[in-house]
This record gives structure tokens, C-alpha cells and sequence, in this order.
């Protein structure tokens, strides 16, 4: 279970990027965040875990508080928590194979990590995960010869790797055409499920966001404006998540 | 509308700013020649005579031929030179690169420190570094080796720094958020990505260092640079010319097997 309990963060001191944010990511569940663009939906994906420091509250995944571990420690919460990207972010010029190995950097020394020693348990591993999301003919093909939707799931295996309790997905289909779309979002479901993971996921596509996610947390400017079940999801409080700010306000910033 | 501007009027205008640019740098070329005193006619005719006086002791004869093994000898030195003073600087200067630039650098006043210190040793001549060398280690390969890898070092540093700071920093998020540490992002992630562009830079910087390892030579007094010096002074102009002439061949063909490793690489 992940409870984050009234996170703040600014980055400059004439605007606060989140105020007081709370809310609960249950395992077995897809948590989706949406809002408008600049609501604070990144911010909040990343402070999970610490990408970026923000400024106050709690982050409990299992009752541990992220926010107060010791860099040491820090680093072992992180392997416990995979992420996948809107950009990917493999190593392009690595092949799949060594990419999803990545996702055992965590538990390995810094020295068996930078010399690629990879046990052949790991490497087995790791070829089962790509067959599993149908990457097993691509394994040792470079990842920037790759298309964008087999990059994410690739991606996702590196995720998976990591033996996650909760995996982030920070946009993971905004640059994907529908049909990878809906492969990838079918995988994010269907791991929720059968491994009990917590998968909390930023959305702009609505659509998407009804149709795959169990809990909806909606944010604007920075404030959750609604948290709870994607059934309760009324037209009104879709309103009140997408609300524009008033022009005159845009204007003063602009 | 005041800004709206017909083709005709367009072009007119286009070819007018193009004339003035054109007048411009014609008086700039005269005004410079009329102060150093350069006469633009005697020049033009004089050029081909001095350069058939060129072609006819420089071209290397038969008797040339018996200087190709001291010659062959001093660059085989020459190239072994440069090849290794860019390799020790390259290691060198990935070092630094990685501390200075702004997505590895440990602290932020790092990428300062490193840009600052590779623009210092940058900005000293290749020439004026055999000068100055030249003092503390004599006359010897040593001082010709060193003052290669300081102005690669300058260089490559810059080059490097630059190469890495053109790499989506999100990556090296990616690597983070497994759990990694900050040496196993650099060398799982940093350096399978800038690997080919670095080595293009290495094989660049080799070419480059062997044409300049002759210059080096001639100021320091080693290998070909030194054999170049010697007979041109000793008018032997057509073993000077072999030298040049072996000198092209060399690069030529470094360049050629350069662009071949690149291309098998890319």
C-alpha cells in the first residue's frame, strides 16, 4: 500500500507546484493520476521515489517512510520500485537483453554492476521477462533500432526485473500510436492483478484512464480536486479536474 | 499594411544588401593590403614562379630514395607518438569529462572548475606548449609526446564534456530510480551512449596530432619534424620533399581507415 499524506513542493517561491497532496494506491489495482498539463502530475510521480526532493509530507509505501531513508537505504527501496517513461529512457546503443539487466543494478555491488557480471539465473530471467511481453526475437537487437512500443516494453520488463512491489509510469503512452497503446496498458493491467503490484500511472488521455484504471486521482493546480473509484467519476467532478484557471491569472504569469 | 513587401520589391532589395556585403569586403582586402604594403599584381604574377621553383627541388629523385629508411623510421616514430599521446590523453580527458559535465559532475561547482581549467590549457598554443616544455624536459621524444597531450587534453576534454551534456539527462533518471549508483549510471549508462562519438573524436584528434607531431618536431628536435628541419637546412630539398610527400600519404590513409572504423562502429 502506498499513502502519500500531505506532500508540498515549490521550485521557485512565487508558485507552489503541490499543496497538501494526499492519497492512497491500493496493490492490485492501476491508480491512474490525471489533471491538465503543468497540474503537478510529474512532480508527484517522481517525489515518489525521490527523483526529485520534495519539500514536506509523508511518502509510506508499506509503512516506510521514502522521504526519511538514508541515501543507502534509499537505493534499496528503489529497486523495489520499477519506472517506466514517456521517452523510454533505455540505453539505446545496448541491446534489450542487457537493458532489462539494468533492473538489477539495485542489488548488485557497484563493481559487479559496472563490469556487467550478471549470473546466468539473472540472464535466464531476464529473457524470460521479454518473451513474456513477446520481445523474446528481439533480445540482443539494439534498443534504438526498436520501435517506440516495443522500447516501452522492453521498459516494462526492466521494471519487472527489478522484482517490484509498485511500478511508476510517468506518461508511458503518450508518444504511442493506439495499438501499442492498448498493448502496453493491457500488460500494466494485467500485472496489477496477477503479481498484486501497485501501479500508479499519469495519464492526459482520459479515455484511457476510464477504461484501465480501478482509482482515479485527479489533480489541478497542484491540489487533489478528487480521489476515489473510477465508477464514482461524475461529468461535474471531471469538470472540476479539468477546470482551466482564469484567463486573467494566465496572463499576469504569462 | 506598412511591412507588406511585393516580390519585385523583395528581391530588389535582397540584391541591393547583397552588392553592399560584396563592396564591404572589397575594401576591407584593400585597406588591409595597402597597410602592409601588398601589391596584389606582383603577387599574381609571382606565385607560379616560386612554385615551379617548388616543384623542381622538391620533387624527391632517385637519390632520395636512399633516405627512406631514416625517414621511414622517424615517422613510424612520429605516428606511434601521436596515437599515443591522443590515447593517454583521451583516458585522460574522460576523466575530467565525466566530473565536468552538468548531468555526472559530483557537485555543480565541478563543471566550472573542469571547463576552466580545459579552456587554460586549451588556449596555449600547440607551439607555444614545445616552447615551454622544452625547458624542463630537453631535447627528447618526451617533450614532443607532452605537448600533443596537452593541447589534446585541452581538446578532447571539451569535446567530451560537450558529448555527454547533449545526452538526455533523463536517462541517467532511469538509472536512478532502479537503484543504481552514481558509477553505475556512468558506466552502465554514460558510456555505451557517448562510446561511438568518443572514439570518432579519438581517431580525429590522431589525424589531427600527426600533422602536428611534425610541427612539434621541428620545434623540439625529434622525429620527423627534426629529419624535415635538418635536411631543409641542409638543402637537401628533394628528401625534404619525400618527407612531405610520405607525411600526406600517412594521413591520407589514416584518414581513410578512420572514416572505415567509423562507419563499422556507427
Amino acid at each position: 500500500m502506498l499513502k502519500v499524506i500531505g506532500l508540498d513542493k515549490s521550485y521557485n517561491r512565487q508558485k507552489q507546484s503541490l499543496k497538501s497532496v494526499s492519497f492512497t494506491a491500493k496493490p492490485g489495482e492501476v491508480t491512474a493520476i490525471i489533471g491538465p498539463s503543468g497540474a503537478g502530475k510529474t512532480t508527484i510521480l517522481r517525489s515518489v521515489n525521490q527523483l526529485i526532493r520534495d519539500d514536506a509530507g509523508q511518502i509510506l509505501l508499506d509503512d516506510t517512510d521514502i522521504r526519511q531513508a538514508k541515501p543507502a537505504e534509499l537505493r534499496q527501496i528503489r529497486h523495489h520500485i520499477g519506472m517506466i517513461f514517456q521517452n523510454y529512457n533505455l540505453i539505446g546503443p545496448l541491446t534489450a537483453l542487457e537493458n532489462v539487466l539494468h533492473g538489477r543494478l539495485g542489488a548488485k555491488s557497484t563493481l559487479a554492476g559496472i563490469l556487467g557480471l550478471y549470473s546466468t539465473a539473472e540472464k535466464n530471467e531476464a529473457l524470460e521477462l521479454l518473451k513474456a511481453v513477446g520481445l523474446g526475437d528481439f533480445a540482443l537487437q539494439r534498443c534504438d533500432q526498436l520501435s517506440g512500443g516495443q522500447q516501452q516494453r522492453v521498459g516494462i520488463a526492466r521494471a519487472l526485473m527489478q522484482h517490484p512491489k509498485m511500478i511508476l509510469c510517468d506518461e508511458p503512452i503518450a508518444s504511442l500510436d493506439p495499438k501499442s497503446t492498448k498493448l502496453v496498458m493491457d500488460i500494466l493491467r494485467e500485472l496489477a492483478q496477477s503479481k498484486q503490484l501497485i501501479i500508479l500511472i499519469n495519464l492526459h488521455q482520459l479515455e484511457i484512464a476510464q477504461t484501465y484504471a480501478d482509482h482515479i486521482v485527479g489533480i489541478n493546480q497542484g491540489t487533489i480536486v478528487y480521489e476515489g473509484p473510477q465508477r464514482a467519476l461524475t461529468p461535474e467532478k471531471l469538470q472540476a479536474i479539468y477546470r482551466q484557471a482564469p484567463t486573467k491569472e494566465v496572463s499576469a504569469h504569462a | 499594411m506598412p511591412n507588406q513587401l511585393t516580390p519585385q520589391h523583395f528581391f530588389r532589395r535582397r540584391r541591393i544588401q547583397l552588392t553592399v556585403i560584396l563592396l564591404i569586403l572589397i575594401g576591407i582586402y584593400w585597406l588591409s593590403m595597402a597597410l602592409v604594403n601588398f601589391q596584389t599584381m606582383t603577387a599574381l604574377t609571382q606565385v607560379p614562379a616560386g612554385l615551379i621553383w617548388l616543384f623542381k627541388n622538391f620533387i624527391p629523385t632517385e637519390r632520395s630514395l636512399s633516405y627512406l629508411s631514416a625517414i621511414s623510421f622517424q615517422l613510424w616514430r612520429t605516428l606511434l607518438i601521436a596515437i599515443a599521446s591522443t590515447i593517454c590523453a583521451g583516458l585522460f580527458s574522460l576523466f575530467f569529462a565525466i566530473l565536468g559535465a552538468k548531468p555526472t559532475a559530483p557537485a555543480p561547482y565541478w563543471h566550472l572548475v573542469i571547463r576552466l581549467g580545459a579552456s587554460l590549457v586549451r588556449i596555449i598554443p600547440v607551439v607555444a606548449w614545445s616552447m615551454i616544455l622544452l625547458f624542463s624536459f630537453k631535447q627528447s621524444d618526451f617533450t614532443g609526446f607532452l605537448a600533443l597531450f596537452f593541447m589534446t587534453l585541452g581538446y578532447l576534454t571539451r569535446a567530451f564534456t560537450e558529448t555527454i551534456e547533449d545526452l538526455d539527462p533523463d536517462k541517467l533518471s532511469a538509472l536512478r530510480a532502479v537503484g543504481a549508483t552514481y558509477t553505475q549510471c556512468v558506466f552502465c549508462g554514460v558510456l555505451p551512449e557517448v562510446a561511438t562519438t568518443l572514439t570518432s573524436w579519438l581517431l580525429y584528434m590522431i589525424e589531427n596530432n600527426l600533422r602536428d607531431a611534425t610541427l612539434v618536431g621541428i620545434l623540439t628536435g625529434t622525429g620527423i619534424g627534426f629529419l624535415f628541419n635538418y635536411y631543409f637546412k641542409s638543402f637537401r630539398y628533394d628528401a625534404a620533399g619525400l618527407i612531405v610527400l610520405l607525411i600526406a600519404i600517412l594521413v591520407i590513409t589514416l584518414e581513410l581507415t578512420s572514416t572505415k572504423i567509423r562507419k563499422a562502429i556507427a
